[in-house]
């Protein structure tokens, strides 16, 4: 059972990232602090680390099972929704949410600027009579990347600047000042999100034969690939709600995730996406604010660096394949 | 399991492809398509199997139309096996055979003693029981195409239509994968449809030939009175003489 490696290395990260930061605590003092709910340790842990930790590792895990489950939609390891435009669209609606004063919970409106965007990406990508390229939708998506984040940008120069400094930390993506509402608000849909993708693996490994053998199968597969899309961008809109855009989790923990487990079937390998997500996620967080004494780099920074090396190497792979 | 096209007119791409056709797919029997490339034989097997809507007309399994069945209930009646189907990454051979049983199996519902004889029966007829663990893309391309026929042998269905089932083949593994098919015919009355290019093959291995040509159907029957130099001059504008298989007795083609 190679899982239970991706468990391991789960629990281990979670104890290093309550451990560490600005202020490294002793193991002593963090059991301490677990475990009688005193001291200095479990301040620390119940207001700072703990729902930062706990943020975290909810919302790496459903960027990461969101990206899985579109790279297994599309057939494409480059088809995640960081890539596709979608966490971009949602950046922007909260953006502007922020910058127009609405009223509205910051789930609900990442999460319908996420499905405006995929609703805009599979339009401008659809042609009458053809079944869409996958290549098509990634390509359309990259520009759907580019464009709202230039309007984010756009948005946040005719801020006042305390607004502005808000907003840019959120396109950016970042976990800091994190609080249990954000736990609750990650873990929540993000659980039921991960029931309905579950509910949906069988579906996904029939797709998975090609649409015309999935048709004979009984599937009516226009139906199922747009609960499964919706599914995946309900996921990433729920983990850019509370974690903000980072780049290239999702994008990163399909393959990740196979890679540590071994897992073959459909839903073994949308869990270790998951399981990975939320390694990377919160192992990232742990470096940009502890990897500087006295910076705290916001996460997206990180997982860019991380990122964007992956990101090359998988497009250069990918050339080698004659598939771009 | 009768299955019937009436009136059958299929568009493709904004081309009209096939034009009013009536077809009778006589049940228990092996059943050829051929003709020309770009005539519609594809078009047409697609369409039986409901893969395609028909711009109008209907085809008929038993009396209903299947452009208007639940697609899931079909599934147990009629199994296609499309040209390209996908295999996933590393799948097994067993693992691919058991996807077959999707359309038996509700949602949620735990693997039965059935599916599992569905499937053992499936890698028995195409002789693939001894490399159920082995990755598909171990196998060779005889024993992968026999792999994917597996697969639409343990959905169990009395009607199986196949596009091109032979095309990347070798001769040797074309005569493997179309005598097993008329053995299973044979021995459990399936209805088999496949979509074929090679003539001779298919006189060999059909009890029924439909010859498509470019303005449609040319003539369908069996293969004595299908394979005539004639038919074959409407069909593919090819001058041919007709002789006897040496082996078989039945029509061979050879082009002049």
């Amino acid at each position: 059972m190679r899982g239970a490696l991706l468990i391991i290395l789960l629990v281990a990260g979670s104890v290093a990232g309550l451990l560490w930061g600005q202020v490294a605590l002793a193991p002593g003092a963090l059991w301490q602090g677990l475990v009688t709910g005193e001291g200095p340790a479990a301040l620390m842990i119940g207001t700072i680390r703990g729902p930062r930790v706990g943020t975290a590792l909810g919302a790496g895990a459903v960027l990461g099972l969101s990206g899985a489950l579109f790279q297994t939609l599309f057939r494409n390891p480059l088809a995640a929704p960081d890539i596709l435009g979608f966490t971009s669209g949602a950046g922007l609606a909260v953006v502007v949410s922020i910058a127009f004063g609405l009223v509205a919970p910051m789930p609900l409106v990442a999460a319908a600027g996420g499905i405006l965007a995929a609703l805009l990406v599979t339009g401008i990508a659809w042609r009458r009579g053809h079944r869409t390229p996958p290549l098509s939708i990634i390509l359309v998506g990259l520009g759907m990347g580019f464009f709202t984040s230039a309007l984010s940008n756009f948005l946040m120069t005719l801020l006042p600047q305390a607004e502005a400094a808000e907003a840019q930390r959120w396109v950016t993506g970042s976990l800091a000042a994190r609080d249990w509402g954000h736990v609750a608000q990650v873990w929540l849909p993000g659980a039921a999100l991960l029931l309905a993708a579950l509910g949906q693996a069988r579906l996904l490994e029939t797709l998975e034969l090609g649409d015309d053998l999935a048709a004979g199968l009984g599937l009516r597969v226009e139906a199922v690939r747009r609960g499964l899309a919706a599914t995946g961008v309900l996921l990433a809109a729920t983990g850019v709600a509370v974690a903000g855009p980072v780049p290239f989790v999702a994008l990163m923990s399909g393959p990740l995730g196979a890679r540590i487990t071994g897992a073959t079937s459909v839903a073994g390998r949308l869990l270790a996406a998951a399981g990975a997500g939320a390694l990377v996620l919160m192992l990232a967080d742990l470096v940009a604010r502890s990897a500087l004494p006295g910076i705290q780099l916001p996460v997206g920074v990180m997982t860019g660096i991380l990122g964007a090396p992956y990101l090359l190497w998988r497009l250069s792979r990918e050339m080698d394949r004659g598939k771009l | 399991m009768s299955l019937t096209a009436e009136a059958l007119t299929i568009g493709y791409e904004g081309r009209t492809v096939i034009d009013g056709l009536d077809l009778e797919i006589p049940e228990g029997e092996v059943t050829a398509i051929l003709g020309p490339n770009g005539c519609g034989k594809s078009t047409l097997l697609k369409t039986l199997a409901r893969l395609i809507e028909p711009a109008s007309g209907r085809v008929l399994l038993q009396g209903d139309d299947i452009h208007a069945s639940h697609s899931g209930k079909l599934a147990r009646r009629l199994a296609i096996l499309p040209q390209d189907p996908l295999a996933p990454d590393g799948i097994t051979v067993g693992d691919l055979v058991r996807r077959g049983r999707t359309p038996w199996r509700g949602f949620l519902s735990p693997w039965r003693e059935e599916d599992a004889a569905a499937c053992a029966r499936a890698l028995e007829a195409v002789h693939l029981t001894h490399l159920a663990e082995r990755p598909l893309n171990e196998l060779s391309g005889g024993q992968r195409q026999r792999a994917w026929i597996a697969l639409v042998l343990a959905q169990d269905t009395p009607l199986l239509l196949l596009d091109e089932p032979t095309t990347f083949l070798d001769l040797v593994h074309q005569l493997e994968v179309l005598s097993l098919l008329r053995q299973r015919n044979r021995d459990t009355g399936l209805t088999v449809v496949s979509v074929l290019h090679d003539l001779n093959m298919a006189a060999r291995f059909s009890d029924v030939l439909v010859l498509l040509g470019r303005g449609g159907l040319v003539a369908t029957g069996a293969p004595e009175t299908v394979l005539t130099p004639d038919n074959l001059e409407r069909a593919f504008g090819l001058a041919a003489r007709v002789e006897p298989d040496p082996v078989t007795g039945k029509p061979m083609v050879c082009p002049l």
